[in-house]
């Protein structure tokens, strides 16, 4: 490896195309654990969880009445969430493939849903400008609390173990601390679509709708780094971290998927990276643990998993 | 009589029986016959007017008497009762909406309408109409079938109306709207459209976009274009010649058909049978009627019409021939001639030229070369004004005079011509002297315009009416500010350019008046109004069309600049990219504290305000309005157990700690306590509230005899708030100790048998175990529910027993402090072998009858503990304490 760039050299080989899926694919996660599989949801109503070594359709969860725009598993794989036109929360039972609570209250869809770290919660996110955290240990249907400081539809959302972090269209980052028992909303003044944090919680990733991801510092707001080059403008397309943390990822409106260096914020070759996906990538996602191995899930239908060559 | 004799016998020779009274029939008649002894159904017999009657059809009567229903088409020829419209009852037509159909105008129709109708349809041949869209289908007579049926039926039938032609042509894939012909690339077919609209193009000159990729890989229909259909020649006229186009139709003048057969009766009403089409009822809207005369009361044409009455009218539309008209320049209309009022060559029209794209419009060039312009016109009309004018004030007399006329012979006659001279030059005199004398007249009147200076001075300050009016409004502060100066110093108020005296004057008085009116109110009534300042500040509205002024434009130019400029600093600064402290805003936020429990964090901030709510509340119940230290001593009580030790020797005690001991970790147990699922609070304290009222009953009827085999239960508390209640001066002993009392059991005999005698004293010595306490406290809040109602009404005593507490208090505050020990010594042991903290143990079912059999017990242990007791529940932090409120 150069001395230059510390991150590895992203896996840009096909391996398997996940292709089942008609119409647009909205979202792509892994598994947890050892993320052996993947679920992906799309604009076909569908929840399709894959084998991502073999490329096989196991099931398909099939209850939502409009499309699904976000999925989230839990940390005992057991069960998992999702969200999107329907306006309502489902969790899923994976192994029976049947919904186990369906949790109504937003007025408009969901863009998207996160459980907390040991799925205790799910906290949801919705075009209705608001944050809604259900309780799942509880019978309760009402929800615990909803954050209404949004001004815009609320596009992201991650939980970890003491905060809950929100990225809405009115183009704020509001951070809500509840061992501090504060909210810190960082303005970045475009929309954002995606936020993610890094392992230790200091640095927040920010993807906007003016075509640049940032890093921003999650105890002083301040920016860390930018990274510019591909183009995102009406989309919501997820960057992430690739292994170890040390480059930055994300599949584009374009279909191309880049990658930079999380420290020099340099694009990784090759620039530009070549059109893989017909349509807008809408997800990008990397294996947690596997540092050659990625995921992208596209418009055109199709989810892909990237791989280094054998 | 020979002859008929004769003629008898030769036909009885020809063989027919002559005795047949056909035989004997007699054809002659003499006289008038009576009229037959049964009605007939002769029609033709003969019936005088008056007795002749009109009957439809089916032979009902038609018109009436006025006395018996006059021309009545209701019950007597279609519809109703004898009695008149009966209401039809509502029938639900749910069930069978399936065979519900529209009404239909026809349902409402007698038959003469419905043979009208069928009179005035028109037969439609087939062949000169194709149904394509099969519309026309559905016709009167099948609509009483139902849908489903109606449906069947098209689909079965062929379509009756198509042509064989079009038959054929859809057959062949064609559809309706397509042309006729091979199909064509998209190309050839934008062709098509471009040369449809008119445009000259050429297959070149059509372009095929990228975005049309897709579509280019097809073919379509041809465009379809009617096809010109030329009609056959067959005469030898030349080409656009049109026999017998009269010259009316060369001007454009379309002639008016000529097939009205009739006048056009209105609609909505038939005429009836014995009347003719009169004046009335001739749809006087029809103007399709010739000669609109016919309708004008009085006709000026009356005379031509004699002349020309024989003639029949050939010139359709035009007015009476007269043989005054003249043309414009004088000479006369030829006789049998009339002047069309419609010019001869249509005016030509160019069209609008096309805006070039892009094109904005700036209005500001053109109004700057109108004001150019307006001001040299100023200078012309100034100058020509007056003679302008003057041309258009020409008096009927004064166009008399010019045209010659002479004049007429009625004058107006003048009162004056009737005075005598002398009269006559005694009001002249009169009018100079009051001519002369108005320059004096005029200051009188101003004094009434006059405004004290101090109103004045009070008006400039206050309301300003005029703002929507500058010039007005200046003038008013002119006029205020001159009366206010009382030395003069101001100028006065001028006459406006042009302005007459006595408009200067009315204006002067409506300053006046409007000062009075608007000088702010003094002293103390200012501070009660406030001047609706909104009113004038409103957009000024302005009639007519709205023109955009200079002004306006440099002011939404201005707005935009500024609003550009009146960015946040948040905004500019993630602008700029600073991010930071600038676009950071640090807010508290207060989670839910489920959430964080959730989340095992723990809550940010404690709900301080919320554990003095609480504590408000219960002393409100609780403690006398008497005791005014109650809040900052309980507010106190949770800090830790100095002050306890104070207020147990002679504070006042706060019955809301009564029963929390001296222990200091319940009241934090309590502060961090997680509120349970509304369901189990519902399912206690509803059912509670049912059983403690049975229960209630139940021991007071049970209380005296019987003895209790000793199961002890915290339930007493309740048998003592019901006695205490029945009976006032035991309450504050029997509350107390009943609480404690209550919890010491609870730790130690609910899950064992105990024996009776050492019960009191183990009561005494037990240590309360957490989460017991708080299920007392739990029985106790609904207990406290009931209570609290009645404590209202006995607050007074409550007081009373108060007082009484304290001095029995103060000799007995030595005991407790041994206990205490002893029981948080074994507080830890027995809550941590014991009780999982899981709160839903703290939901044991409690015997209900043991309370009962325990109760004699417990009373008579009271005296001696209660004294010891109640100071440890007095230290105890309030804030721990729950009622069921709280958590509903």
């Amino acid at each position: 490896m150069p001395p230059g760039s510390q991150a590895p050299a992203l896996a840009r080989n096909v391996h398997v195309t996940l292709s089942n899926h008609r119409g647009p694919v909205h979202v792509a996660r892994y598994a947890k654990g050892s993320a052996k599989y993947i679920l992906s949801g799309g604009q076909d109503r569908t929840i399709r969880l894959w084998n991502a070594v073999l490329g096989t359709e196991i099931k398909s969860f099939n209850a939502h009445g409009y499309e699904v725009l976000s999925v989230t598993v839990a940390h005992d794989n057991a069960t998992f969430a999702s969200s999107g036109g329907d306006r309502s929360v489902f969790l899923w039972d994976v192994a029976t493939g049947v919904t186990t609570r369906r949790l109504a209250g937003h007025m408009g869809k969901i863009h998207v849903v996160e459980f907390s770290q040991d799925a205790s919660v799910v906290a949801s996110g919705s075009f209705d400008a608001t944050v809604r955290l259900w309780d799942l240990k509880s019978q309760s249907r009402q929800p615990i609390q909803v954050l209404e400081e949004a001004r815009d539809a609320v596009q992201a959302i991650h939980v970890n173990s003491h905060s809950v972090i929100t990225g809405s269209v009115d183009g704020h980052i509001r951070t809500y601390d509840l061992r501090m028992g504060e909210l810190r909303s960082d303005f970045i003044g475009h929309p954002v679509t995606s936020v993610l944090p890094t392992q230790d919680n200091q640095t927040l990733l920010v993807t906007t709708l003016d075509s640049t991801i940032r890093l921003m510092d999650a105890s002083t707001g301040k920016m860390l780094n930018k990274f510019q080059g591909h183009k995102n403008e009406s989309y919501r397309c997820r960057a992430c971290f690739g292994h170890g943390e040390g480059s930055v990822l994300i599949g584009d409106e374009d279909g191309r998927v880049w990658a930079w260096d999380l420290l020099d914020g340099l694009i990784l070759p090759p620039n530009p990276p070549p059109t893989v996906h017909q349509k807008v990538i809408t997800w990008t996602e990397h294996h947690p643990t596997d540092a050659g191995e990625m995921i992208t899930a596209s418009a055109d239908g199709t989810v892909t998993v990237w791989r280094h060559p054998e | 009589m020979s002859a008929t004799s004769r003629l008898k016998r030769k036909l009885g020779d020809l063989g027919v029986d002559v005795s047949s009274s056909k035989a004997n029939e007699s054809f002659c008649f003499i006289g008038t016959p009576l009229p037959p002894l049964e009605k007939s159904r002769d029609t033709g017999e003969f019936v005088p007017l008056w007795k002749q009657e009109v009957r439809d059809e089916q032979g009902r009567r038609r018109l009436h008497g006025a006395f018996t229903g006059g021309f009545s088409a209701g019950y007597f020829n279609s519809v109703g009762s004898k009695e008149g419209w009966t209401p039809s009852t509502f029938v639900s037509s749910r069930s069978d909406r399936a065979k519900q159909k529209a009404a239909r105008p026809e349902d409402f129709m007698d038959d003469e309408d419905l043979q009208d109708i069928r009179d005035s349809k028109k037969l439609v041949d087939k062949a000169d109409e194709m149904d394509l869209t099969g519309t026309t289908q559905p016709a009167v007579e099948d609509a009483d079938q139902s849908s489903l049926a109606r449906a069947l039926e098209a689909a079965m039938l062929p379509d009756a109306a198509d042509s064989t032609g079009a038959r054929i042509l859809k057959k062949m894939g064609w559809k309706l709207g397509q042309g006729i012909g091979p199909r064509v690339t998209l190309r050839q077919r934008r062709l098509q459209e471009q040369l449809a609209k008119g445009l000259y193009a050429t297959l070149d000159d059509i372009k095929i976009g990228p975005a049309e990729e897709e579509a280019d890989k097809h073919l379509y229909p041809p465009l379809d274009i009617p096809v010109l259909n030329v009609p056959r020649k067959s005469n030898s006229h030349g080409v656009g010649y049109h026999p017998g186009l009269g010259l009316n139709a060369t001007l454009g003048v379309s002639e008016r058909s000529k097939n009205n057969s009739g006048p056009k009766i209105s609609a909505g009403f038939g005429l009836g049978a014995l009347n003719d089409a009169d004046d009335d009822d001739v749809d006087i809207y029809d103007r399709s009627i010739e000669g609109m005369r016919m309708r004008t009361a009085y006709d000026g044409g009356d005379d031509d019409e004699h002349q020309h009455a024989s003639k029949p009218k050939t010139t359709s539309g035009s007015r009476p021939l007269s043989g005054g008209t003249t043309f414009l320049n004088g000479t006369r209309v030829l006789a049998g001639f009339t002047l069309s009022d419609k010019p001869v060559a249509e005016d030509r029209w160019f069209p609008l030229p096309d805006v070039p794209p892009g094109w904005t419009p700036d209005p500001r060039r053109v109004w700057k070369q109108d004001v150019s312009q307006e001001d040299e016109g100023k200078e012309n009309i100034t100058a020509s004004s007056s003679t302008a004018h003057r041309r258009f004030d020409i008096t009927a007399d004064e166009r008399g005079k010019l045209l010659g006329e002479a004049p007429l012979p009625a004058a107006p006659r003048s009162v004056f011509e009737f005075i005598s001279q002398k009269d006559k030059e005694r009001l002249k005199r009169v009018a100079s002297e009051i001519a002369s004398g108005t320059p004096g007249a005029l200051p009188t009147n101003l004094s009434a315009r006059r405004t004290e200076p101090h109103i004045a001075q009070a008006a400039l300050k206050g309301f300003q009416p005029f703002t929507s009016d500058p010039v007005k409004q200046a003038r008013y502060t002119i006029y205020l500010q001159s009366q206010a100066a009382m030395d003069g110093s101001a100028s006065n108020l001028t006459p406006a350019l042009g302005q007459r005296t006595d408009e200067f004057h009315k204006e002067m008085e409506d300053y006046a008046k409007a000062a009075l009116i608007f000088k702010p109110i003094s002293g103390a009534m200012a501070g009660r109004f406030t001047s609706a300042a909104v009113i004038e500040q409103g957009p000024k509205v302005h009639e007519g069309l709205h023109k955009p002024v200079d002004e306006d434009i440099e002011m939404k130019d201005a707005e935009q600049k500024k609003a550009e400029e009146k960015v946040s600093p948040k905004v500019h600064a993630a602008r700029m990219e600073m991010y930071g402290a600038l676009t950071r805003e640090v807010k508290p936020w207060q989670p839910a504290r489920l959430l964080c429990k959730r989340f095992g964090v723990k809550d940010p901030d404690p709900p301080a305000p919320d554990s003095t709510d609480t504590l408000v509340g219960n002393k409100s119940r609780f403690t006398s309005g008497s005791e005014p230290s109650t809040s900052a001593a309980a507010a106190a009580g949770d800090q830790d157990d100095s002050e306890p030790q104070e207020r147990k020797k002679g504070g006042p005690r706060d019955l809301a700690n009564v029963g929390l001991g001296e222990d200091d970790t319940q009241g934090q147990d309590t502060l961090t306590y997680q509120r349970p699922a509304m369901d189990v609070f519902k399912a206690i304290f509803a059912s509670d509230d049912e059983d403690s009222d049975g229960e209630d009953a139940k021991e007071d009827n049970e209380e005296g005899p019987s003895e209790p085999p000793t199961l002890s239960v915290p339930a007493p508390n309740k048998e003592k708030d019901t006695e205490m209640e029945e009976l006032p001066s035991l309450v504050p002993f029997a509350n107390t100790r009943n609480d404690s009392g209550a919890k010491l059991d609870l730790t130690s005999f609910k899950p064992t048998f105990i024996p009776r005698e050492g019960k009191s004293k183990e009561s005494n010595g037990k240590v309360k175990d957490k989460e017991k306490q708080e299920k007392g406290n739990e029985k106790q809040s609904g207990n406290e529910e009931k209570k609290s109602k009645k404590k209202r009404e006995k607050k007074t005593a409550i007081v009373s027993f108060a007082m009484d507490e304290d001095g029995e208090d103060v000799p007995m505050k030595e005991e407790p402090r041994t206990h205490k020990k002893r029981r948080k010594a074994k507080n830890k042991g027995v809550e941590e072998e014991q009780k999982p903290p899981d709160d839903d143990d703290m939901w044991v079912e409690k015997p209900a009858p043991d309370i009962v059999k325990d109760l004699p017990r417990v009373s008579m242990v009271v005296d001696g503990e209660e004294d010891q007791n109640r100071p440890e529940k007095a230290a105890g932090p309030p804030k721990g304490r729950k009622r069921a409120i709280d958590f509903m």
